[in-house]
């Protein structure tokens, strides 16, 4: 009612504004962060140290995607399920649709919070894990080329990132962190393998985890998860998990919008 | 100003907001009262639209709270005290809301202030005690500097002051010419701050209207004279019931008189030339009248 008050600002560059700073305000967000950091690291380390005495020689951007593959991924499962399913744990929910009752917009906001956070670190931290391992194996292993390198970067960068948003749309619909893990690394891992188990092999590169693998990968050469090469180019591999992503999405959106909060 | 207009929700098959039509008007504060179960909740929450109505609407400010750019500059609610993260500290929780409507940030520190909560600021929201969880719902309400207030049991977990701040604070936002609408299950603390009463019962409305005149509409003025002697108080009670009194037996050697006012009363006694010990008159209580209203539409009710 006074002039207290600014005239701009709401809508969704508000949701942001408003989601960047609750996820920055809150320790989950923080601890998830550092452990992801800590599990490429270690990850990194050993499989370096592998290098010295083993005879499976890998380049240091082959250790890198284990370790996101292997470890740091569940970190990010487990920053973004956080992210909206502590809106349900304690009620703070009914306090955010108040502030941004345009339920779609919450989802967006979210959503645009995570996907550059996630990008970020996932280039940084292969990088890192890159850097670390090339260090430690001290000659030993195979070179990494520059292209190798990047596409490594980049795609895990990307896959963390829509890896995310998977993570809330699932979040979204079933408003536990609980069921959101276990749905989310079901489809990740296990699910993949028994369907390819069932005879439908050729069907596992079009899972999201695979996918994700696929695309930290040079064209042509195997994945280190399944031993093969992809059967489409290199950058389908993220548009096959940015499909699941929106699929993820729309449910989540649709689930919000529909139930009383 | 609240509009609602024929609102209506239903779980399944229970209904529990009925048809409900009424304004909430402007520079006032409207006490919300029904039993447990009657409804009140769900109708602040369809109010802003966490709810659903089935049919019917409720508008703020004449528009749907959905349809605001900035609904927390319009309106202000404290629903539920606990909704927040509570790994949050109070001023991340005051400032996330803050930035979603784009409300300065130094408007964090100025309803801290208003609520005494500046120095536990960086306290974790879910560290704080119950009343201080209610402050920090109500600076939440204060944050945008709203034309429309709404408070779900707002004196819920407060001690005495802060019982007696919460009721200045609305009577003071009233004065300024805002929309106050109130829940409460406390009679006296209504009948303190309310000007206007909106009452519902099973989710239907029982009652809408000034304070005063839902008091005197509600229940009856009694009144009470004491006779120490039976056989003055006996003729005392024929002749009362002569005028067209109404009388039954209070405590020992007292009588209760309906229907007459307490100068008639009085000038019979000395008309009689009876000894009387005490004659009162007994005004209802706003709880009084809340009871006989809603006598029969108690939800979760003990049976005798």
């Amino acid at each position: 009612m006074t002039a207290s008050v600014e005239v701009r600002g709401g809508g969704l560059p508000g949701a942001v504004a408003s989601e960047w700073t609750k996820f920055w305000s809150v320790r989950a967000t923080w601890w998830c962060l550092v452990a992801g950091t800590a599990l490429m690291l270690f990850y990194g380390t050993l499989s370096a140290i592998a290098q010295r005495v083993g005879d499976q020689p890998q380049g240091a951007h082959t250790i890198a995607l284990g370790g996101g593959f292997y470890l740091t991924q569940f970190a990010v499962i487990a920053l973004a399920t956080l992210f909206v399913a502590s809106e349900y744990a304690g009620g703070g929910i009914r306090s955010t649709l108040l502030w941004t009752p345009v339920r779609s917009r919450v989802v967006l906001a979210k959503a645009a919070v995570l996907l550059p956070v996630l990008f970020a670190y996932g280039v940084l931290l292969s990088c890192a894990g890159m850097a670390l391992a090339t260090a430690v194996m001290d000659g030993h292993g195979l070179p990494t080329t520059l292209e190798a390198g990047f596409t490594t970067a980049s795609g895990m960068g990307g896959y963390f990132a829509l890896l995310g948003l998977l993570c809330t749309g699932i979040a979204w619909a079933l408003r536990s962190a609980a069921g959101t893990l276990v749905s989310v690394i079901v489809l990740l891992v296990p699910l993949p393998l028994i369907v390819a188990s069932l005879g439908l092999p050729e069907a596992m590169p079009y899972f999201p985890g695979i996918a994700g693998v696929n695309a930290m990968v040079e064209a042509g050469q195997p994945n280190p998860i399944t031993m093969t090469a992809a059967p489409y180019a290199l950058g389908v591999g993220l548009v096959i998990c940015a499909a699941w992503t929106a699929a993820a999405l729309l449910a989540g959106a649709a689930a919000l919008h529909r139930r009383d909060a | 100003m609240i509009t609602l207009r024929g609102l209506t929700k239903r779980y399944g098959e229970k209904t529990v907001v009925d048809a409900l039509t009424c304004d909430v008007g402007p520079g006032q504060v409207t006490g919300f009262l029904g039993p447990n179960g009657a409804g009140k909740s769900t109708t602040m929450r369809m109010t802003v639209g966490l709810d659903r109505p089935q049919s019917g609407e409720v508008l703020v400010g004449g528009r749907r709270y959905a349809e605001l750019r900035h609904p927390l500059r319009e309106v202000g609610a404290l629903l539920d005290a606990k909704a927040l993260h509570p790994g949050r500290s109070a001023g991340k929780h005051l400032l996330a809301m803050a930035r979603s409507n784009g409300i300065a940030a130094s408007r964090v520190e100025e309803v801290l202030a208003t609520v005494g909560l500046s120095d536990v600021a960086g306290k974790r929201a879910g560290q704080f005690s119950l009343g201080m969880g209610q402050r920090l719902g109500i600076a939440g309400a204060l944050l945008g500097d709203p034309g429309i207030l709404m408070f779900d049991e707002p004196v819920n977990g407060l001690d005495p002051d802060g019982v007696r701040w919460v009721r200045q604070l609305m009577r003071s936002l009233a004065a300024e010419g805002r929309t106050v609408f109130v829940s409460s299950h406390l009679m006296s603390e209504m009948q303190l701050t309310a000007d206007h009463l909106v009452v519902i019962g099973k989710g239907k409305l029982l009652a809408d209207a000034p304070v005063a005149e839902f008091i005197a509409g509600n229940s009856r003025a009694t009144v009470s004279v004491r006779v120490p002697a039976d056989g003055e108080r006996a003729k005392l009670d024929a002749r009362l019931r002569a005028e067209g009194g109404l009388t039954h037996p209070g405590e020992p050697g007292e009588l209760v008189v309906d229907g007459l006012d307490v100068t008639r009363v009085g000038d019979l006694v000395h008309e009689l030339g009876v000894r009387v010990h005490g004659l009162a008159e007994q005004t209802a209580s706003l709880e009084q009248a809340y009871m006989e209203l809603t006598a029969s539409s108690v939800e979760y009710g003990v049976s005798a």
